[in-house]
């Protein structure tokens, strides 16, 4: 069941004003339109999720985080807060381990957002468990990827930052199993970048993020270098 | 019969995270004979190879309109393509109805991939045996979609599915650039009539009784055009067999049915067993 995990890697950044949320889209087909077929989606206009696993099960639990998140809009008059929404989705997705009629989410899905409490980012299981976190990983290249963001100071870390970092990381995830070429996406919620919306980070910051990551690469491969000469 | 004991409905996962049905019925897609769909920007044209039971037997559609703006091309259990096509047709009806605009592809193709992905994950139903390909024109532009039983939907500049696609595929990727560049229907219907010749199999040829074509874009509703019309376009192909089959169908085929033109849903029970686990691999959407 675990085994769903083998799909691209996505990840999450807390920060101290926000939260980043990227994946890596593998490109399996020249034929694919580059830049559509959004992996990323938004639950309410302050929420995003990025999940891997089975995608179409993420889109069934988008739409169900989506019902959530009105449902409560509508009844208190206020956006959902996310601690709150987690709860929901985490006792929906437990119910789907509870019959025989139905099958688990096969997804692992990284929540993030900007609520009236601050950022908070989670991740939430086939089982129904959720915990917060301040970088999340899963997918393929989750070990690298949680290595990396282990050496992230969050409490210094800025969004505009976070993105590069993000950028830096699903590459160096990506290289570790380097088959096909891939696609960035990259998004972002924080009330000092977006006004507390989720939303795609812009073009020009997405190519930013990438040279970023690209040079931080590069330079990596020259250390490497020098220590093979030392020794 | 079965594979294992993993497969018998689709809410079972494989200790490998598979779902054994919904790969099966991808492998639906590809007993069906081929459909080929190619977006320039401005048109999407579908074009496909309909297949007779027997010989005194009327063609299966393979081509469904849906609203003036947008259309379907299928392989795989035509009824199965009904039904979706016929929710596709409520749906297009209601958004002109509510919202007084015509539906959005995009939001057409994510509707059906939802409707699918129930069936993935609640028992007693079983996954779409169908693939689809869809075509539209709306604000957003020309649109063609891949739609797939497990509930997966991507956007393509071309795609083909069906028995032997690979080879359609292979002639689109090796034609992309020229195809992105057709400013005339005209171009864009014979490139897809091309990529459709390479599925043939060696007895076979384009006729203007098993092929359909279709086309919608700017300024253009959704038309299908079956018999003697397809007449224009066949004329302009250098040829309507499969001169280089196969020779070169053994590397790009995934699906070397000999009896390609007598094979009915009825015979269809020659799975390639060899090839079934990697094909499926290819095709499951994990991530």
């Amino acid at each position: 069941m675990k085994a769903v995990e083998n799909g691209s890697t996505s990840i999450g950044i807390k920060a101290k004003d926000g939260v980043v949320l990227a994946v890596e889209k593998i490109v399996n087909s020249k034929l694919l339109v580059p830049g559509k077929n959004k992996r990323i989606q938004t639950i309410d206009r302050h929420i995003g999720v990025a999940y891997s696993g089975l995608l179409p099960d993420g889109r069934h639990f988008v739409n169900r985080g989506r019902d959530e998140a009105s449902t409560y809009s509508n009844m208190y008059k206020e956006p959902v807060s996310i601690p709150h929404l987690m709860d929901r989705l985490g006792l929906y997705v437990q119910n789907y381990t509870c019959y025989n009629s139905v099958r688990p989410f096969g997804v692992v899905s990284i929540v993030g957002g900007v609520d009236a409490n601050g950022p908070h980012l989670y991740m939430i299981e086939p089982s129904g468990t959720y915990w917060g976190y301040t970088g999340a990983a899963t997918g393929k290249g989750r070990q690298t990827a949680k290595s990396e963001l282990e050496k992230l100071n969050f409490e210094e870390l800025t969004v505009r930052e976070a993105v590069k970092h993000a950028a830096r990381i699903i590459r160096q995830a990506h290289e570790d199993n380097k088959d096909k070429d891939y696609e960035l996406e990259i998004t972002w919620c924080s009330l000092e970048e977006t006004g507390g919306q989720h939303q795609f980070v812009p073009e020009d910051l997405l190519q930013e993020a990438i040279k970023f990551a690209q040079e931080e690469d590069d330079e990596d491969d020259e250390d490497e270098e020098d220590t093979e000469m030392a020794t | 019969m079965f594979r294992n004991n993993y497969d018998n409905d689709s809410v079972t996962y494989s200790p490998t995270g598979r779902l054994f049905q919904v790969e099966y019925a991808l492998e639906a897609i590809k007993q069906g004979s081929a459909a080929v769909g190619i977006t320039s920007g401005s048109h999407v044209v579908l074009v496909a190879l309909k297949r007779n039971a027997e010989e005194l037997g009327s063609y299966q559609k393979k081509i469904i309109k849906v609203d003036d703006h947008m259309g379907i091309a299928l392989a795989g259990l035509a009824p199965d393509a009904r039904v979706l096509s016929n929710y596709l047709r409520k749906l297009a009806m209601n958004s002109k109805l509510v919202f007084n605009r015509p539906l959005l592809t995009s939001k057409a193709v994510l509707s059906i991939a939802d409707k699918a992905q129930e069936n993935t994950q609640l028992y007693g139903s079983r996954p779409y045996g169908v693939g689809l390909l869809v075509a539209g024109w709306d604000e957003t532009g020309a649109h063609l979609y891949e739609f797939q039983p497990s509930g997966s939907v991507l956007e393509y500049n071309g795609a083909a599915i069906g028995a032997r696609s690979q080879a359609a595929r292979t002639y689109l990727e090796r034609n992309l650039d020229a195809i992105r560049s057709c400013t005339e229907i005209e171009e864009l219907v014979v490139h897809g009539l091309n990529a459709l010749r390479d599925t043939l199999s060696q007895d076979m040829e384009l006729t203007i009784q098993n092929t359909s074509v279709s086309f919608v874009g700017k300024d253009k509703d959704f038309t299908i055009h079956d018999n003697e019309d397809v007449q224009q376009w066949l004329d302009k192909l250098d040829s309507t067999s499969n001169d280089k089959n196969n020779a070169n169908d053994d590397e790009d085929d995934d699906n070397d049915e000999p009896a390609e033109g007598t094979a009915t849903a009825a015979d269809s029970t020659q799975p390639e067993l060899t090839q079934e686990g990697a094909a499926a691999d290819d095709n499951m959407e994990t991530d």
